[in-house]
């Protein structure tokens, strides 16, 4: 069977009709233009994430006291998918009772934050209500609880904290893809 | 699922960063490019496969890289700018013994990478070569004059 063929055209421009090159001198015009264009916009998102717009930076972190001054959160506000990270509340002394501590968190802290570890472990855990209520024992005078997230889904996430017969504290989480 | 996405972004990201630096890496590999083409493509490489380090979970990502690869190259055959756009045009840094120097500056060639090309076609000197021409590999093609 004969393999099909075609005469050969110069389709390939020349340059002084000397050498067939294909140059393009107005498109490489165009995309010199592009390319720093192109790579004033990679460093302007470099110093953006330096900055922690992307997360894990400066930018990232929040601290946020409920209004009646019960819980003390420090956290961050722009997370990465799958990347650890530290929630921090410190416990008003007014919220302890009988030597412990009650706190209800919504339950987008497990399903969409990956909520992974609690310090101090807690007495007990009861879900219900859309979230999961610690009690933790109080010893000292101040208590704080800390949980070690790594977040399984990118996308906003809404967060609460709440201590029983005191002020509901919303978050918001960006997670970076 | 997520690999095949993550391998998607992840091909894109590359082709479009790799794109934009001025001399393809590739051709004419100095240990300085050696360095940057194991650094991406190592970090490229840890969001791409994740926590999943299973056959399966490679074997995916590498087909779904290999299928984008022949789409992209399928595209870049028939449609001539799409080709310009992804593999880039061949550019005349030597012009009848005349360097070009915008082109050279703006693509980083300096005549060390022109007089290298010139040496394995047998010039021993600049005056010997009429074109020299920066090809789309990124590797550099020279012409002679005709008397050397």
């Amino acid at each position: 069977m004969e393999v099909e063929t075609k005469p050969v055209e110069d389709s390939v421009p020349k340059i002084n009709n000397e050498v067939a090159v294909g140059e393009d001198l107005e498109f490489q015009r165009v995309w010199w233009k592009v390319e720093r264009a192109i790579w004033i916009f990679f460093l302007l998102l470099i110093i953006a994430d330096v900055l922690g717009a992307f997360g894990r930076g400066w930018l990232a972190k929040a601290h946020r006291i409920s209004s009646d001054k019960s819980l003390d959160i420090t956290y961050e506000r722009i997370e990465r998918f799958n990347t650890p990270s530290i929630l921090r509340i410190n416990l008003s002394p007014a919220i302890v009772h009988d030597g412990k501590a009650l706190l209800w968190v919504s339950d987008s802290l497990l399903k969409g934050l990956g909520n992974q570890r609690v310090v101090p472990q807690p007495e007990t855990s009861a879900i219900g209500q859309n979230g999961i209520l610690y009690t933790f024992p109080v010893t000292g005078p101040t208590m704080t609880v800390e949980f070690g997230l790594t977040p399984s889904s990118a996308g906003t996430q809404e967060l609460s904290f709440q201590s029983p017969g005191f002020e509901k504290t919303k978050l918001k989480i960006f997670v970076m893809p | 699922m997520s690999t095949i996405i993550h391998a998607v972004i992840g091909y894109f990201w590359l082709l479009f960063t790799v794109r934009f630096l001025s001399r393809r890496p590739g051709a004419q590999m100095t240990p300085f490019e050696f360095v940057l083409i194991f650094l991406i493509g190592g970090v490229i490489i840890l969001s791409c496969v994740g926590n999943d380090h299973s056959e399966t979970n490679s074997v995916i990502a590498v087909m779904t890289v290999g299928l984008l690869h022949r789409f992209v190259s399928a595209l870049a055959v028939r449609y001539r700018k799409f080709g310009a756009i992804v593999e880039g045009i061949p550019l005349v840094l030597i012009d009848r013994g005349q360097r070009r120097t915008e082109i050279m500056w703006k693509m980083r060639i300096q005549d060390p990478d022109i007089m290298a090309a010139g040496r394995v076609k047998g010039a021993r000197t600049f005056q010997e070569i009429r074109y020299a021409v920066l090809e789309r590999l990124g590797s550099i093609s020279i012409i002679k004059n005709k008397d050397e």
